[in-house]
């Protein structure tokens, strides 16, 4: 195959022309992804929008060099920038003029300097850059691109290969860096429309333009484990967005750094780019007034736009809602250990209530959360003895309708979860989940606080000793003695699975050595390893 | 003229019952990578399971065309001059729009009724049997399609899959998306809603799916079928049947495999029981 060293302007155009026709095609399946940073719902389309103004642009440039051609879709870019991604998508533009400035055509050197400038200028627009977004995504790219020029390839196909290859990898790579792309099972929106366009720039310089006509683009899947958000835990979690101000500032003599010093604390995801003659601002404030009187002195504004941004997010909270199960009724927990709460909120558990043994939260804080939560039918699991009266109590504050399900431990609770019946009553809900409490078996492992007799059992300070259901049983020097011993007391043949839950100060050796063990004595034993995070408690073990 | 009864594989009626029952089993097609085949002509469920567990990409199916359709109406309108369709839920497939086209296409006077199950598997299955039942006692093509109507509300699904896997793997699928993103390994309980995949509940040990399973058609007081089905684990069905003898006679229970277009969701360990509930008197 013939190699493609140099690209000329008007190949530039086409070819991004072809990758915005491209993007156009999934705009509505990135609006689909989008969650940050607030979840509206237009990234793609906002995207579109920007490369259908860099384009027209680009076509009435006067200019037909690489670098005429860059500086028209830059233009093109600031002038009709909407959103956040579409600001960040111009300074992508400005940064790829800026590289190819003064050039007739370019060369794969050129693309991946110029490249590497989109990435450089995209960060420095964005007053705090977050990884897992599309800046990591130009980034990557861009640091492909370069390295597959270090390493000699000349062929401008060839590198933009490996750049689509690594923005793709990126892409799905998001929900690694960002977690509220991970909560809602998605790839970052906006890198996932970097990634379109150039995989549509690179079928155009590859001569399939017929095959982009009838094909679309894919849209990246994260192989990460799917962890689908709960909307109710986004109520809780909710602050006050306030209003998303865009506009763009023509002037003169425009300093757009010190414009963007000016205006950093006067919102969120603040952005400000352009050149001395126009800016394009964008931030998320409570009081936009104040920033459009400060521009205002600074020159004319054009394409104003104010949204209120907490409406937005009531829009997205009620789409959400409709796409929730079918269910009416919430289910809160009460859970000591992050890797425990998330196990509750994975399997389903609306909102929790921090606490445990020892630190028993209060009827207020249980009832704050009942509030806090969208439904009007509300289960409780306080997964302690010592919690199951203060759990009691909600009830009688309240106008919602509570019901208690005495879980004694965190296994119990979660067995209680687990049989939550989707299609079943509130009241049989509650009956069927308390059923459910008495099909698990609980091991809990600490240490003795002080030595004492118990039991008939001589303790020590500090050494480990075990409860089964609660009851202090078993002590012994190590987790792992203590655990085989209570499992000895037990009739396993009908149980299936066993599940370790490890505490905060848990060591992954001693987590693996437990593991093996218990797999070796009972080989029908399906034995799972989760991280509960919990404090006091080594272990948390459940059996069913 | 006797009315004939059209349904399509994702009924799960096996070739040796639709045989019998002298009904059309239409199918569907399952699509791994560029290779289309007719589900359960040219791919058996065992070839699909073996290779659903063995390929990097999942497999797809489609709806039977328009032109299926027309071809089995048009032999059957020699025969008959009225043909009762009883196709699969349209919360899971096209196949009603193909079935519909195809009437739209049929020249000459034969009547053809369209119901679509809102059900799948022995869940439609069951109905179809029914169906079939009433039109051997002397029903006409309307007192039929009326009978089925009637019966649908009174269908009802549940399946156990072992792993959530193949449920994630496929995307969302309506409300049984509720289910994922659990970390811990349990095995989603299913049912049809609305003609959709929905959750039940979960479970972590196949005893306590079993357990379920039981329960849930216990909980029926008056049952006129039962099916009971599996994907690969034969063992797994022989002792849910053994199970259920406490509720219904074990002889009566049908017995089928899990189609493809729900087997790529539960993968290749899965049961499911479908009952049909007797009319209240």
């Amino acid at each position: 195959m013939s190699e493609t060293k140099t690209v000329a302007g008007q190949e530039l155009r086409d070819m991004f022309s072809a990758a915005a026709s491209w993007l156009e095609k999934s705009s509505a399946e990135i609006d689909a992804l989008n969650v940050f940073p607030v979840p509206d719902g237009d990234t793609g389309t906002n995207m579109m929008l920007t490369m259908r103004s860099t384009m027209d642009e680009a076509y009435r440039a006067p200019d037909h060099s690489a670098a005429g051609i860059a500086h028209a879709m830059a233009r093109g870019a600031l002038m009709g920038a909407r959103g956040n991604s579409g600001v960040i998508l111009s300074q992508i533009w400005r940064g790829l003029a800026q590289g190819l400035e003064e050039k007739e055509d370019f060369t794969a050197a050129d693309l991946a300097a110029a490249f590497q400038q989109s990435a450089q200028i995209a960060y420095k627009g964005v007053s705090n850059p977050v990884e897992g977004t599309m800046l990591t995504v130009m980034k990557d790219a861009a640091a492909a691109a370069q390295a597959e020029v270090d390493a000699g390839n000349e062929d401008i196909i060839t590198v933009m290969e490996a750049t689509v290859n690594a923005a793709a990898e990126s892409v799905a790579n998001t929900p690694k860096l960002l977690k509220v792309l991970l909560d809602a099972g998605v790839v970052d929106a906006g890198g996932q429309g970097v990634y379109t366009i150039l995989e549509g720039a690179l079928r155009y310089l590859r001569g399939e333009t017929e095959l982009m006509r009838l094909r679309k683009p894919q849209i990246i899947v994260s192989d990460l484990p799917h962890v689908v958000s709960q909307p109710q835990s986004i109520a809780i979690d909710e602050v006050p967005y306030g209003y998303c101000t865009e506009f763009l500032l023509k002037g003169e003599k425009l300093e757009p750094e010190i414009i963007k010093k000016r205006l950093l604390k006067k919102g969120e995801s603040l952005i400000v780019v352009g050149d001395d003659s126009a800016v394009r601002i964008h931030i998320h404030t409570l009081t936009p007034g104040n920033i459009l009187q400060f521009a205002a002195k600074l020159g004319t504004m054009h394409q104003v736009s104010i949204r209120n941004m907490d409406e937005q997010h009531q829009d997205f909270l009620e789409m959400q809602k409709e796409r929730m199960p079918i269910t009416d009724t919430a289910v809160i927990a009460v859970v000591a250990g992050d890797g425990l709460s998330e196990v509750f909120g994975s399997l389903g558990a609306a909102a929790v209530v921090h606490g445990g043994q020892t630190m028993n939260p209060s009827t207020k804080d249980i009832l704050q959360v009942v509030e806090a939560t969208f439904s009007d039918k509300v289960i409780i699991l306080p997964n302690n003895k010592n919690i199951i009266a203060t759990a009691n109590q909600v009830q009688a504050l309240t106008e919602k309708k509570i019901a208690v399900v005495p879980s004694r431990s965190i296994p119990q609770g979660i067995a209680a979860l687990l049989a939550f019946d989707y299609e079943a009553e509130f009241n049989t809900n509650s009956e069927i989940m308390e059923k459910a409490l008495s099909s698990v078996k609980t091991i809990e492992i600490t240490r003795s606080i002080r030595a004492t007799k118990i039991n008939g059992l001589k303790i020590k300070r500090k050494q480990p000793i075990g409860l089964l259901d609660g009851e202090l049983i078993a002590v012994g020097d190590t987790n792992l003695d203590v655990i085989n011993q209570l499992l000895s007391r037990l009739d396993l043949e009908k149980s299936e699975v066993v599940t370790l839950y490890f505490g905060e100060d848990a060591v992954e050796e001693e987590n693996e050595q437990i593991n093996s063990s218990i797999a070796a004595q009972y080989p029908h034993l399906q034995v799972e390893t989760i991280r509960g995070g919990q404090p006091h408690y080594s272990y948390i073990i459940s059996i069913e | 003229m006797a009315v004939k009864i059209v349904t399509d594989t994702l009924s799960d009626i096996t070739s040796d019952l639709a045989e019998e029952l002298g009904i059309t089993v239409v199918p569907l097609y399952v699509r791994f990578g560029e290779t289309v085949y007719k589900d359960r002509v040219e791919i058996t469920s065992e070839e699909f399971y073996k290779r659903l567990v063995s390929e990097a990409n999942l497999p797809s199916t489609t709806q039977p065309t328009p032109n299926d359709f027309l071809q089995v109406y048009e032999a059957l309108a020699r025969e008959t001059d009225e043909i009762l369709v009883i196709v699969v839920s349209s919360g899971l497939s096209g196949t009603y729009q193909s079935a519909t086209q195809a009437k739209e296409m049929v020249k000459g006077k034969c009547r053809i009724e369209i119901i679509d199950s809102l059900s799948v598997a022995m869940g439609m299955g069951l109905i179809v049997i029914a169906a079939v039942n009433a039109v051997k006692a002397g029903a006409n093509l309307d007192e039929a399609a009326d009978l089925v109507r009637r019966a649908i509300p009174r269908t009802h699904v549940a399946y156990l899959f072992e792993t959530l896997k193949y449920l994630a793997k496929g995307g969302r699928i309506g409300k049984a998306s509720g289910l994922l993103g659990s970390l811990l390994s349990v095995k989603p309980i299913l049912t049809i809603k609305d003609g959709e995949l929905a959750p039940l509940t979960r479970v972590r040990s196949l005893n306590a799916g079993l357990d379920y399973l039981c329960s849930y058609a216990a909980g029926f007081s008056n049952i006129e079928g039962l099916a009971v089905e599996h994907a690969t684990n034969r063992d797994d069905a022989d002792q849910l049947v053994e199970r259920l003898g406490a509720v219904y006679p074990k002889e009566s229970i049908y017995r089928s495999v899990i189609s493809p277009v729900v087997g790529t969701y539960s993968g290749p360990t899965a049961l499911a029981i479908t009952i049909l509930e007797g009319e209240k008197k």
